[in-house]
């Protein structure tokens, strides 16, 4: 199997604020993995050090069995590691046609691309030609997700997708990450719903204070104690 | 009379809507305020002085957007890339030492007297407009400022570069998650900006006179003209070129004394009316 990503011991900063301690994770083509905890613990630190939003001082990150040196933000999409980023970041001056095209500025092979990802998402194509920012959140959550996988990634990642959501939508993202993952697609997601993880992920890492504080397979899992690690 | 101050007015907010053009593209990508677009102004209209002795009009033309292009791409691999963690103040700061530099280097090169470029034979003389003679040379110049405006349109909504453009103007971060090197291609568009700058100058040579400091006026309006249109706007800005145009080239006849004072003016009004600019798109 391909290791798509792997952290090993990595240690990352904001300006002098030292956020990852020693996190070591990994994630197989194929897999779908999800990294839970509270909020401020340093989940979303390790998309950004991903990004290289983050700096890595200390530690290895490899994507594809490759340590990353000289990272930059774009390294990541050319490494076929989408990212749907918190808060969606749909750009508002483009229509929602030119967010995905933009999604597709990578050009890898592989099975999504327009007409494919409007078949998925029916609204976007009705709404082609509208501004990014004109959807519900609901909408603009499709099109984050739709924008990423223009890209044609190996690998995911899903920073809270749920966030903000209604429960009915948060169905359809289940639905959907399935239906991804099921194409081949190895997800890593980011999230604090329960009820998203259980239906999605088959293995997680839980996080606390900057660090892995547990991980292992989903399967007979202690959901009460899993509860635990995410709420407040 | 009127329709000839009009039309002068149309000649003034081409020049304004190139120069100013390439401020948005610049804003756009790097969020810098670049003070040191009147000076690639300058520097253009000066090369394509110097080039012309040997080549002529045309020859000048493209030996001064060639170099404005690779002086606007240093400008941007060795400058604003290696600043762009920096506070815009500094930034800012930079590109205002810049153009001390930049006058100073023509300076003393060509020294304080003024030079003036002459226009092409196939665009000197006059024509006939409204029952009074008007140079042939300044409605070449519409000509240019309308190819400028339609080659920038196409290229930014309809390529590929251009969308990539406009996303890294809005969100240079998101764009760059997409796998763009806006790094890159904030340096192609510095180099765009800066040839513009220099287009700009060279085609206003043969009508203002050359002299170091030819670009700080120009610069100033087009301040305005971005400010007015709402910072990063291109529709925005060209809107806002010809009407500063007209106010300048209206103002002059009709209102002497206010003249100098109009632009500032306009922008305070436009200001009050919508704090964002015309476009109103972008804080």
């Amino acid at each position: 199997m391909t290791r798509l990503l792997k952290f090993e011991a990595v240690n990352a900063y904001y300006g002098r604020a030292h956020v990852l301690h020693d996190v070591s994770l990994h994630v197989e083509a194929g897999e779908r993995v999800a990294l839970v905890g509270r909020n401020g613990v340093g989940k979303t630190t390790v998309v950004n050090t991903i990004l290289n939003l983050a700096s890595l001082r200390g530690g290895t990150m490899q994507f594809n069995g490759r340590a990353q040196q000289g990272l930059r933000t774009y390294t990541a999409a050319r490494a076929g590691i989408a990212v749907v980023p918190q808060g969606r970041r749909i750009i508002a001056n483009l229509t929602i046609e030119e967010n995905l095209l933009l999604g597709g500025a990578v050009k890898r092979p592989g099975p999504w691309n327009l007409a494919s990802i409007y078949e998925l998402f029916p609204i976007l194509r009705e709404r082609a030609h509208t501004p990014g920012t004109a959807l519900s959140g609901g909408q603009q959550q499709m099109l984050a997700i739709g924008r990423a996988m223009m890209a044609n990634p190996s690998l995911l990642v899903l920073d809270e997708p749920s966030e903000g959501l209604a429960p009915v939508i948060v169905d359809q993202l289940a639905v959907i990450f399935n239906r991804l993952a099921d194409a081949g697609t190895a997800l890593l997601l980011i999230e604090q719903n329960l009820s998203l993880i259980t239906r999605v992920a088959r293995r997680l890492y839980v996080m606390a204070k900057g660090s892995i504080i547990e991980e292992g397979a989903l399967e007979g899992l202690d959901i009460e104690q899993l509860h635990k690690h995410i709420v407040v | 009379m009127i329709a000839i101050q009009i039309l002068n007015g149309l000649v003034y907010g081409s020049l304004l809507m190139i120069v100013a053009s390439g401020l948005v593209l610049i804003y756009g990508l790097r969020r810098v305020v670049n003070f040191a677009h009147g000076s690639l102004f300058m520097l253009g209209a000066y090369i394509a002085y110097a080039a012309s002795l040997q080549f002529g009009f045309g020859g000048g033309l493209l030996a001064a957007v060639a170099a404005l292009a690779a002086v606007g791409f240093c400008l941007d691999r060795f400058g604003f890339r290696l600043l762009q963690d920096r506070d815009p103040l500094t930034v800012m700061l930079v590109t205002f030492g810049l153009l001390l530099v930049f006058e100073d280097v023509v300076q003393s090169i060509w020294g304080k007297q003024s030079y003036s470029l002459a226009a092409p034979e196939a665009l000197q003389g006059t024509v006939d407009l409204f029952g009074s003679p008007f140079p042939v040379y300044r409605l070449a110049i519409v000509a240019v400022g309308a190819l400028v405006a339609a080659c920038l349109v196409g290229w930014l909504r309809y390529s590929r570069i251009g969308l990539f453009i406009r996303g890294a103007s809005t969100d240079p971060v998101t764009t760059a998650m997409q796998g763009v090197n806006t790094d890159r291609l904030s340096g192609g568009v510095v180099a765009v900006g800066a040839a513009l700058a220099g287009l700009a100058g060279v085609v206003s040579g043969p009508f203002l006179s050359l002299s170091p400091t030819m670009g700080s006026d120009i610069l100033i309006d087009s301040f305005v003209v971005v400010v007015i249109g709402g910072l990063g706007s291109f529709a925005g800005a060209f809107v806002a070129a010809m009407i500063l145009g007209q106010v300048q080239a209206l103002g002059a006849v009709y209102l002497p004394d206010l003249a100098a004072l109009l632009p500032f003016a306009l922008m305070t009004a436009v200001l009050i009316w919508r704090p964002s600019g015309l476009s109103g798109s972008r804080v």
